[in-house]
């Protein structure tokens, strides 16, 4: 049996979950008197094909193209459908990345075959490969084979095989061989953007020694913009009760309580928050608790540690005025 | 969006692991060990697994959605683990069990504890412990057990059912995909059995599409429940008391629990109708008030609240049982109505239609036959069975009530004599969302607040029910007309969802214009399905949320 490993890179850097699937295709061709072949995609990423010939493989295909300098879901996939129908492997193997998510089905679909996504490992069942995955958030696993002609393309989940069982190449190094694709422009059809890192949270409430907390009170999203100006008067970050992050008027992460952030920064204030229990068990750790509420029986009163009864629409322009004087002053 | 779902085939697809659902599985797993073990295999009958049984659970562990009183009658328990004495958490057999009458202020004994509210031979447990152990052992037994995994919908087949769709994980609020996204899977079975507890969300669905109501509607109470840890003495382990009157009024079904656990744990409850006039009521509030009777403050006195729930149960009886078999189906449990509500128990009938259910199921399988035809078996095992017995004494009995304390004192105490009869058999009920009154510019009156030692406001007692959701997730409680809301039921009825959900999800906010608009607040939602149940315009569905979600009524 043939098999290819289809291995990822990006800039020129692995995605070392790669180095986990050729140990598991390593495995199964010790299993099955089989060869492996691994599969080195993108542009100018020829030392990695040759830091692949190390390993202990057949052949090191390497497949460049200047559309493939940037990864593509057509662009894969058009490349690859020609490297397999050339190389005619009888398995093709990818590591479970985002990535192969995104391109693997369309490849396996363009060439009319089945792909097993997310394996945890395989049986060699009477000379049948049948592939493990997970199922019910991994309270069992089921066995899938494939039915017709091959090639089949299955995944391996991160973690599934180690990369340290990786063998080395019993006499050097295995020959890496160019494979010539053709790509035209207009075969892609996705025009790829700069690659950006999502920003983690874009703020850490954990860490803000000053926190301006809304609630209800506030009444409308329009009025956020008086707490956000009292906010930066001082210096701290706005945050907010459940159903101000409920309803989109802020973002999640900025949600105090049970079912969002704990925090216990040096001030808390608190404007329009009633003080329902499921917001106190994420803040009551402040040092100063400052709460301000039109009804003097909010339960938050329990905790401040200085209460003001009274309209925070009338409260917040003041005190924003009262800080700006005194940076000033 | 067309979605391509994992398939897989079971034998027999339990939907909830409760008492009844567990109790199918095991007596199931039973049978079918005994069978293998037979000369009848050996003889050519089909070889059956217990690996084959597949049970879904929608909360997060077995038992964490699990909530009654609680006492419970062992007898099925009995017939079904011959030892549960051993190694079953029955905390304590009732010791006194009292019937007192309320008035504002004071609290009256009923000299002869009348006969339904006996409990001698029974436990105050904790269902939550007992289903615990009762999944432990279906476990052990080696039927399949999926936790955090719900039905969302059934899969029809030809005259019947053939299995069903667990809910779709890692959708967003708008439904689409997140990156943990992960379609629900098609599980098939030979037979499905819907033990999804009362007003179950595929059970609803398979009775009015297939038309399996009974000659009554099913009617609902709602049982709203604290554990409290109590100071030393205060009350005896096994001690059972129930209150009738204040504060429900003699116009309204209902009344009030106090149970003694060990170590001095309390389970104290209200159980109400859900068919009252008033569609301002407040069933929570009650409850805080009824916790203000002076004989339940000296009790509660310097106490904690240890945790919080609640729960719809169906009060219809035997003359509000839906068809419990179509092909490839079973109903069993609160579900198909197998609840005593004058005794106030439903557990063993529970468990005893799980166990009939399995030998139906058992029987069906050996012949590879499980048409409607082969399971109608179950009914007929239920008639033969103290199913029937017990619930044919009071099968009048709930609709006495429908209209009023006193003429259902009179009606129930003449069937008491005349074995169920009564004056009227069977004795007809309505759907108890039809007894509202509209509220003809009766104001909103003012929310209950609690003093937060004895009594809670619904937030607080929320939070001690553990209840928790995936926050980015589509609304589980589905409004299917808003404008009814925010036009018609504002006017007509004064939005009764505000007051009947005990966990605070449904609020109507004042938008900037001063237009009402209902505000769902469904990550508080403790799944006691009284919304579904209760509103007056039948427009709510309760469908299953992300598994996992929901209360953890440990201890409950």
């Amino acid at each position: 049996m043939k098999i290819l490993v289809v291995t990822e890179q990006r800039q020129g850097k692995w995605n070392n979950t790669s180095f986990e699937t050729l140990a598991a295709a390593q495995q199964i061709a010790a299993d099955a008197s089989s060869t492996v072949s691994a599969l080195v995609i993108g542009k100018g990423v020829g030392h990695l094909a040759e830091e692949l010939a190390a390993r202990n493989v057949a052949e090191v295909l390497l497949v460049e193209h200047d559309l493939l300098e940037v990864y593509t879901p057509d662009g894969y996939c058009v490349a690859l459908s020609q490297v397999i129908n050339a190389a005619q492997p009888d398995m093709v193997l990818f590591p479970h990345t985002y990535q192969v998510r995104d391109f693997a089905p369309k490849l396996a679909a363009a060439l009319a075959k089945g792909l097993i996504g997310d394996c945890i490992g395989y049986r060699n069942d009477g000379g049948k490969l049948v592939f493990v995955r997970q199922m019910f958030q991994g309270k069992t696993v089921s066995d899938v084979t494939f039915q017709g002609a091959a090639p089949w393309f299955a995944s391996f989940q991160s973690g599934a095989f180690r990369a340290d069982s990786l063998a080395a190449h019993p006499s050097g190094k295995a020959p890496v061989n160019k494979v010539a694709v053709e790509l035209k422009t207009e075969q892609i059809r996705t025009k790829p953007l700069e690659l950006f890192k999502e920003a983690k949270s874009s703020v850490d409430l954990t860490q803000a020694p000053l926190i301006v907390a809304i609630g209800r009170g506030i009444k409308a999203p329009e009025n956020i913009q008086l707490a956000q100006t009292l906010a930066k008067a001082l210096g701290g970050e706005i945050a907010a009760s459940r159903p101000i992050c409920d309803e989109g008027w802020l973002p999640m992460e900025r949600q105090i309580g049970s079912s969002g952030q704990t925090v216990a920064p040096k001030l808390y204030l608190a404007l329009g928050i009633s003080g329902a229990i499921q917001h106190v068990v994420g803040m009551k750790g402040a040092r100063t608790i400052v709460a301000i509420n039109k009804d003097q029986n909010a339960p938050i009163f329990e905790i401040a540690d200085y209460g003001v009864v009274g309209d925070i629409f009338e409260i917040m322009p003041a005190l924003t005025e009262a800080l700006e004087k005194a940076k000033f002053a | 969006m067309t979605v391509q779902r994992e398939r897989l085939e079971a034998d027999v697809l339990i939907v909830g692991a409760g008492p009844a659902g567990l109790s199918c599985a095991l007596h199931l797993a039973n049978l079918i060990k005994k069978h293998n073990e037979s000369g009848e295999v050996a003889a050519g009958a089909p070889q059956l697994s217990a690996e084959n049984i597949y049970v879904l659970e929608k909360g997060r562990e077995i038992g964490a959605h699990q909530l009654s009183g609680a006492i419970m009658n062992p007898k099925a328990l009995a017939e079904l683990v011959p030892d549960f004495q051993k190694s079953a958490p029955l905390d304590t057999p009732v010791t006194d069990d009292a019937a007192l009458l309320f008035t504002k202020s004071k609290s009256f004994r009923f000299p002869l504890t009348p006969p339904p509210f006996k409990n001698q031979g029974n436990y105050v447990v904790s269902l939550n412990r007992i289903v615990k152990w009762l999944g432990g052992l279906v476990e052990k037994a080696g039927v399949n057990l999926f936790t955090q995994f719900g039905g969302a919908s059934l899969v029809y087949e030809g005259e019947g059912i053939g299995g069903v769709i667990t809910e779709d994980k890692g959708l967003d609020k708008n439904g689409n995909p997140k990156d943990n996204y992960t379609p629900g899977y098609e599980l098939r079975a030979k037979v499905t059995v819907l033990a999804e507890g009362p007003r179950g969300s595929l059970t609803k669905q398979l009775v009015t599409q297939k038309k399996l109501d009974n000659i009554n509607p099913q009617s609902y109470g709602l049982g709203i429940k604290e554990l409290w840890d109590v100071q030393p003495g205060r009350i005896a382990p096994g001690y059972v008391a129930h209150t009738l009157g204040w504060p429900i009024s003699t116009d309204m079904y209902g009344g009030g629990w106090i149970y003694g656990l060990s170590n001095n744990r309390l389970s104290i409850g209200l159980v109400v109708a859900l068919e009252y006039a008033d569609p301002l009521f407040d069933p929570h509030a009650a409850f805080q008030i009824w916790k203000t009777h002076p004989f339940v403050r000296k009790i509660l006195q310097d106490g904690k609240l240890v945790r919080y729930g609640a729960k719809s149960l169906p009060y219809g009886g035997w003359y509000s049982m839906p068809r419990n078999y179509v092909d490839g189906a079973l109903i069993i449990g609160d579900a198909g109505s197998f609840l005593d509500s004058q005794r106030l128990k439903g557990i063993h009938l529970a468990m005893k239609s799980g166990m009939l259910a399995a030998e139906t199921i058992f029987e069906a399988l050996k012949a590879s036959d499980t048409s409607s035809k082969m399971l109608s078996t179950f009914p007929r095992k239920i008639e033969q069975s103290y199913i029937k017995t017990e619930l044919w004494q009071v099968r009048n009995f709930h609709q006495s009530f429908q209209h009023g304390l006193f003429p259902g004192l009179l009606h129930s105490g003449l069937q008491f004599i005349t074995g169920g009869r009564g004056l009227i058999d069977p004795m007809r009920a309505h759907a108890g969302y039809q007894a509202y009154k509209k509220i003809d510019g009766q104001p909103a009156p003012p929310r209950f607040q609690g003093d937060g030692k004895l009594t809670f406001d619904r937030l607080t007692d929320v939070y001690h029910s553990g209840t928790r959701h995936e926050e980015d997730q589509p609304c589980h409680l589905i409004v299917r007309d808003l404008n009814v809301c925010s036009t018609k039921c504002v006017v007509e009825y004064g939005n009764p969802c505000q007051y009947f959900c005990p966990a605070a999800v449904y609020e109507i906010v004042k938008d900037n214009d001063g237009q009402p608009r209902l505000k769902i607040n469904a990550a508080n939602c403790v799944h006691c399905k009284t919304c579904d149940i209760a509103d007056p315009y039948q427009i709510i569905d309760w469908v299953v949320p992300e598994g996992g979600g929901g209360p953890n009524y440990d201890g409950m």
